[in-house]
């Protein structure tokens, strides 16, 4: 494999042959260090891999006179699961994190599940009280004093309209009671309303599906469709859900202006258009998001994530 | 039979490092770890004593052969009296540091092993415990 610095495949198998001959602490900890050299540079697990598998072809003629093969393999072995410790690591760290990713992504849903209740039910039920006071109330006033209280009572109307509204949006009860498809429906129809973009909703879940996963897919569809509404100039927007054998799939497209994905890529970090949070939420159920678009060509975001099971 | 070893290395350079890593090495075989966990355990043994050279400058590796209901296990426990940790926890999440980012250093031993205590006192110094159960 190329990409590997001579001076580091020289230092491997060194340690190889070192420790092949006359087994010794030292070239067990240089293998090590080499495998976290690697590790930090940037370069794979197959580097390693390469790098272990050059060193034996190098080595092992020199010493298969002299020594059993059965106990070189046994050795060389050892060398191998040195020099890949930094690796298996790395990868229990980020095993680690990725189940504290699930944790929080929980909370905050817990957490909007709270608000959004708080909002829908507390907040509104002391404005429907105060809507019957001010209706009893006006009974005892004069009728240019009952015209004024009734504007005051519809400017409440229109708060608790927003209140429910908000509630909605922080934490969407249709998502839970009816699923992703019947939410998603609810999401384009009111963002359709509010913008100039005709969004459709096709495909079907074929069931329902676990809930963060719903909950997950229908934030980054909420999400993008946010963007296209700002930044795309669509006059159309289509959401298309599909199951597979083992996955959900769920695309977002639109036929607006595009944008050249790398540039905003390197510049903005994806920050600007939130696939930050759409990777994040996405990476705790090892899911996978593909962005295509091209200036003037439209844009599709397209989201894989793979069921359990 | 019951194991109770107690056994030290000091760290001053890096050559330690390597007669530690021996060292733990051996204790865990007398205990009867497999060869991966026995490596797991030079890794561990490797990144605390890192540590110690890095930012301490010197201090030791100890280790206690544990025991608990039947379960046999090690535990190694780095001390220095250096300048300590400032955030311990911060030490043991990801954005740390480079290292931490990929998950070695403390974040690493954390995940080698089954229980990691950390006491640093700043400008007092710093004592490790990580224990590893037989599995």
């Amino acid at each position: 494999m190329s990409g590997i610095p001579d001076a580091l495949q020289q230092e491997y198998s060194d340690a190889l042959r070192d420790y092949l001959a006359r087994p010794n602490e030292q070239a067990l900890r240089r293998a090590y260090e080499m495998g976290r050299g690697t590790l930090t540079n940037g370069a794979g697990v197959l580097g390693i891999a390469a790098l272990h598998h050059q060193a034996l072809k190098e080595v092992i003629p020199g010493l298969s006179a002299e020594i059993e093969e059965a106990l070189l393999i046994k050795r060389a072995e050892e060398v191998f699961i040195e020099s890949l410790m930094p690796f298996e690591m790395s990868h229990r760290a980020f095993r680690e994190a990725i189940a504290v990713l699930r944790r929080m992504n929980d909370r905050i849903e817990e957490e909007a599940k709270r608000i959004a209740h708080a909002l829908h039910e507390e907040a509104g039920g002391l404005l429907a009280s105060t809507d019957l006071a001010l209706e009893e109330l006006s009974r005892d006033l004069s009728p240019g004093g009952r015209e004024r209280l009734s504007l005051i009572r519809r400017l409440l109307g229109q708060m608790d309209e927003q209140l429910r509204q908000l509630a909605h949006e922080i934490r969407p009860t249709i998502l839970d009671d009816l699923g992703l498809l019947p939410a998603l429906d609810f999401l384009a129809k009111g963002m359709s309303k509010r913008s100039k973009v005709a969004i459709s909703v096709e495909g079907s879940t074929e069931g329902r599906l676990p809930p963060v996963v719903e909950t997950t897919l229908y934030r980054n569809v909420q999400e993008a469709l946010n963007n296209v509404i700002r930044h795309a100039q669509a006059g159309k927007a289509a959401v298309i859900v599909a199951r597979e054998a083992r996955a959900i799939r769920c695309s977002v497209r639109d036929d607006g202006v595009g944008f050249d994905v790398s540039a905003v890529t390197a510049v903005r970090g994806e920050r600007g258009l939130g696939h930050v949070g759409m990777r994040e939420r996405l990476d705790s159920l090892h899911g996978t998001l593909l962005i295509t678009s091209a200036p003037g060509q439209g844009s599709e975001l397209l989201m894989y994530i793979p069921l359990e099971g | 039979m019951r194991l109770t070893f107690e056994d030290h290395v000091d760290i001053i350079s890096d050559d330690d490092v390597i007669a530690a890593r021996q060292k733990g090495r051996m204790l865990a075989a007398e205990i009867g770890f497999s060869p991966t966990d026995r490596a797991m355990l030079a890794a561990v043994i490797t990144e605390l004593a890192r540590n110690i050279v890095a930012y301490a400058g010197r201090g030791e590796v100890l280790f206690h052969a544990i025991e608990d209901v039947g379960r046999r296990g090690i535990a190694v426990i780095a001390r220095d009296h250096g300048p300590g940790i400032p955030n311990v926890k911060e030490a043991l999440q990801a954005s740390y540091s480079v290292a931490g980012g990929l998950g070695l250093g403390l974040k690493g031993v954390k995940g080698l092993m089954d229980s990691l205590d950390i006491v640093s006192v700043p400008g007092k110094g710093t004592t490790v415990t990580a224990r590893k159960w037989q599995s």
